[in-house]
């Protein structure tokens, strides 16, 4: 191929690739939530716990702070804010203010007397009804008597008060012109989000949109919205992280693309050496697409992750071109051990097809995919576009030097036994912990926005991210039942201050049960007005003032009972909606909880209700997650090593050989793992992919340095693509160590300390002398 | 001519005189005086009356005991307000929840604290001096209040307020007979005339 037209086809191998990846980009839906990564739940139980995890009410809220103007100023910004979003899909709901039972339907308002819990406890008797009266003309003398005005002909027992006492939190903050405000005086509000907390760019997306919104208020200028919550805080700390590794990433790909202009002295050679990953990659994602649909988020970053062997792929090429051969010829005498690597660790990444673990089964396809083309586009795309000018990197004299001085390296034959005790040593007495469960210890929020956001929360009174109550019934009504019956339970937990408020479903709905009880003991008409008249005896009521209070109770003595699905047409049946969920026949109900104080108290109700009703615990429960899922990714991690190493064995058919490029590749990884325990770092998902990939690269090492060479001219080309290849790594991830972020620190030296560890072990044990 | 006219119109300065009668209804603290409430309620065919003792403790302190016919106490400190009915819990709320007591609360803190500039930017103030008889009226600035209070009457001999009396925009009101004057009979029936003339003339 002459120069024009090798040009012509890089140019149109970028262009291809560049359209695939637009396709790709078009088809690909990248979950980002670490469920669709776990072991699939295997019951109902397991089913709502995961949707909780991530998704649960209280891991959607968005709690948002206006300050920076005049109250009224700051109230009618909150209310407009809270109309724009009103109409916007992103948000379930947007609340800066209790809301008030006036919203209640006209239709729904007699059913107060089926809501309230008065009729438990009372009759409408005419001592009753006297009581009550004497009660509301002192209301009338006191400086609440303007808020009565409407509500008292329909109302002299005063039941919508007691339904929205019902309704309202505990912990409500204080209002300013019916708008939620906070001690320091700034307006409060909270968006409840479509999507789940996890999701960090549909909650990227969220917050931009509440920004735009605010933005677009007339005078919202002067003013200062704050935001915060879970799903605000996940979005920070993953757009801060991805902002970070690609900053580290830009640096460590001009330092990679510096090293190759030293190695090979032509700039021809940095259009290409991308080609074959990039084409994997891009294989990898459209199998992934074409298999499965769409894309986990955590299977592409750890993907990738994995896929970074490929870089050697093309450095080999590179390397061992010789002079007076074609790069063909070059690339036909490596290819045989290339192909060896490629396809035993293929081999080895089939035990992650065969785990039953969706993200895990991706993740396998990904990287298999993309190991597969890179490959082939190194063997069969790269040489014919590679300039035919070269040097030969064997006529080095550096290099000559470095090769003799790592042949006559002294090779003790105890010095692998010593490393290797030496390892175990520091695997048994390294500090505890030995795993790392809690995921979010990786990309840890700064103190000061975790500190705002317990703040906003407990000045909203938001309920508790880490604790659920469920109850669980065979029906909605049975749910409500069962909320009814530990009714009493809970209010003990809150005057023992075991915890300061929980939202059981009854609160909002009663049971059937109840509902039918309450209405049983409201009277006909004729007895109602013969009560209220005898009550109304010598009072300065006028007459017919309360007729529309006797007309509502006739209605509701005729009224349908109000079932969850009627109730949740109301305005405020997604409250209820939210808490009322059925999986696989079993209804759930989900009571949030507010400032947990004594778990261990609340945990106590299971034993009470025969398991009825449990304490869900989801930071522990999304710890035992990972840990399953660790568990997971370990045996599959063993049986693909079993798999690389039948791979490897029959490749060679000799025990010997394959020895030699196990034991520094095991070794290796290994030591690199004791290095990090011994520093007390406790190994994550993460450490044990970055560990992968290294022993991935530490194969290659140990396959070259093993290769029987005809000349030490070969041998020296060995060395500059190892040192290419390992000067890389080390660059690129030696520079991810560097972040304060702990899960790029942790991916980073991981594998710069793994390689560091695969070369000294592949010329200490694979090897071979000169001559 | 018209110049300062209009100047003056748009100053929200009270004018000199009721600035300077209210800064002599400055009270010490704590002070406290009785009562007797006339309420006439749209609801009801005959007023309301209660007798009590109304407490200052100081700027947004408050207390309304009432003693006859049944007994009731209302705390208000700050925006935080209790009211506790004999053999019932104590029911809390917020000021901003009612406006009526607001008002009256930001009157009565400006009015015993002599503050005619407090007062001045919660309402209109307007003096009527038949000396040594006056009469304040407050019409409240704040539109959403002024659609439910029309307007707040202090009469008052000398520095002393006798009557505090609170018109709403639906008809109905309340007169506080301050003092003295809460141990003097009411005329049977009362009236919301019999009254004002009983707090106008001493």
């Amino acid at each position: 191929m002459n120069s024009k037209s090798r040009r012509a086809a890089i140019v149109a191998w970028w262009l291809l690739l560049a359209l695939a990846a637009i396709g790709v980009q078009r088809t690909l839906v990248i979950g980002n939530d670490l469920r669709s990564f776990l072991p699939p739940p295997r019951n109902a139980d397991q089913k709502v716990l995961m949707d909780e995890i991530g998704d649960g009410p209280a891991s959607r809220l968005l709690l948002m702070a206006i300050s920076g103007a005049a109250p009224e100023k700051l109230a009618g910004l909150s209310r407009a804010l809270v109309g724009a979003l009103g109409s916007d899909a992103r948000f379930t709901q947007v609340f800066d203010g209790d809301e008030s039972v006036a919203q209640l339907d006209a239709k729904l308002l007699p059913y107060r007397y089926l809501l309230s819990p008065t009729l438990d406890h009372a009759q409408f008797d005419a001592a009753f009804l006297r009581d009550q009266l004497e009660q509301r003309l002192q209301d009338l003398a006191s400086p609440a008597a303007g808020a009565l005005d409407d509500i008292l002909p329909r109302d002299p027992t005063l039941e919508t008060l007691e339904l929205a006492q019902r309704w309202t939190p505990r912990h409500a903050p204080m209002l300013r012109d019916g708008v939620w405000f906070s001690s320091r005086g700034e307006a409060l509000l909270v968006a409840a989000t479509r999507a789940p907390g996890l999701d960090t760019a549909a909650q990227a997306d969220a917050i931009a949109a509440v920004r735009a919104a605010f933005a677009a208020l007339p005078d919202a200028a002067s003013a200062k919205l704050e935001i915060s919550g879970p799903g605000y805080i996940g979005a920070q700390v993953a757009a801060r992280t991805r902002a970070e590794a690609e900053r580290l990433s830009a640096i460590g790909t001009a330092g990679f693309l510096l090293l190759l202009l030293v190695a090979y002295r032509s700039p021809a050679i940095l259009a290409l050496v991308a080609l074959p990953l990039a084409s994997g990659a891009l294989a990898g994602l459209a199998a992934i697409i074409f298999i499965f649909g769409g894309a986990h988020g955590i299977t592409l970053a750890f993907g990738f992750t994995l896929l970074g062997v490929a870089q050697e792929y093309p450095v080999r090429v590179f390397s061992h071109r010789r002079a007076g051969e074609t790069t063909a010829a070059t690339v036909r005498a490596v290819w045989p051990l290339l192909r060896l690597a490629i396809v035993s660790a293929c081999i080895a990444y089939l035990a992650f097809l065969v785990s039953g673990v969706p993200g895990m089964q991706q993740l396998a396809v990904f990287t298999i995919a993309g190991l597969l083309v890179a490959g082939m586009a190194a063997r069969w795309v790269l040489p014919p576009l590679l300039p035919e000018k070269f040097d030969d990197v064997a006529e080095s004299k550096w290099l000559a030097r470095a090769q003799a001085w790592l042949a006559d390296m002294p090779r003790p034959r105890a010095l692998p036994w010593i490393a290797l005790v030496l390892g175990l040593a520091a695997l048994w007495f390294a500090p505890a912990p030995l795993w790392q469960n809690d995921l979010a210890a990786l990309a840890p929020a700064p103190a000061g926005e975790l500190a705002r956001e317990g703040e906003l929360r407990a000045a909203l009174g938001a309920p508790d991210m880490r604790y659920l109550l469920v109850l669980h019934a065979d029906s909605a009504d049975g749910v409500l039942r069962l909320s009814e019956r530990i009714s009493p339970q809970v209010d003990k937990w809150i005057s023992t201050q075991a915890v300061d408020d929980v939202e059981l479903p009854s609160r909002w709905l009663p049971s059937l049960q109840t509902q039918r009880a309450r209405q049983a003991k409201l009277p006909d008409r004729a007895t109602l007005t013969g009560a209220l008249d005898t009550a109304l005896a010598g009072m300065p009521f006028k007459p017919g003032y309360f007729a529309p209070f006797l007309d509502d109770v006739e209605t509701a003595r005729a009224l349908p009972l109000l079932d969850p699905q009627t109730f949740e047409r109301s305005p405020f049946g997604a409250r209820l909606a939210a808490m009322l969920v059925q999986r696989d026949g079993v209804w759930y109900g989900l009571a949030a909880l507010d400032g947990v104080h004594d778990a261990n108290a609340l945990a106590g109700i299971a034993a009470q209700t025969g398991g009825a009703v449990r304490l869900f615990d989801l930071k522990s429960a999304s710890q035992e997650l990972v840990a399953q899922y660790r568990t997971r990714i370990l045996q599959a991690l063993g049986v693909a090593f079993v798999l690389l190493v039948l791979a490897v064995v029959v490749a060679f058919r000799d025990w010997r050989r394959a020895w030699h490029v196990l034991a520094p590749m095991t070794l290796a990884t290994l030591l690199a793992i004791a290095s990090l325990r011994a520093c007390g770092v406790p190994l994550s998902l993460f450490h044990l992919v970055a560990v992968t990939l290294a022993a991935g690269l530490g194969l290659h090492y140990a396959l070259f340095f093993e290769r029987p060479v005809a000349d030490a001219a070969e041998a020296r080309r060995t060395l500059h693509a190892t040192l290419v290849c390992v000067g890389a790594a080390i660059l690129v991830f030696g520079l991810l160590a560097t972040s304060a972020v702990p899960v790029l620190r942790a991916i980073g030296a991981t594998v710069a300390l793994g390689v560091a560890f695969h070369f000294v072990l592949s010329t200490q044990m694979a090897m071979r002398r000169a001559g | 001519m018209l110049l300062p006219a209009l100047l003056l119109a748009a100053t929200p300065a009270p004018a000199p005189d009721a600035a300077a009668l209210i800064s002599r209804l400055k009270r010490p603290v704590p002070a406290s005086t009785a009562y007797t409430e006339v309420r006439f309620a749209h609801q009801l065919t005959r007023p309301l009356i209660l007798h009590g003792e109304l407490d200052y403790g100081g700027a947004d302190k408050l207390g309304k005991r009432v003693d006859a016919p049944y007994r009731e106490t209302t705390q208000v400190s700050g925006d935080a307000v209790t009211v506790t009915r004999e053999n019932r819990p104590p029911k809390r709320f917020d000021l901003q929840r009612a406006p009526e007591l607001k008002v009256l609360m930001g009157g009565f803190s400006a009015l015993l604290g002599g503050d005619a500039a407090a007062l001045q930017s919660l309402y209109t103030v307007s003096l009527v001096d038949n000396a040594p008889n006056w009469t304040l009226t407050l019409v409240p600035r704040d539109a959403a209040l002024a659609k439910q209070l029309r307007e707040f009457v202090i009469d008052g001999t000398d520095a002393e307020p006798r009557c505090f009396t609170l018109r709403q925009s639906n008809g109905d009101s309340s007169t506080m007979l301050l003092g003295a004057l809460a141990s003097t009979p009411l005329p049977a029936p009362p009236a919301p005339a019999s009254l004002a003339a009983i707090c106008r003339a001493p």
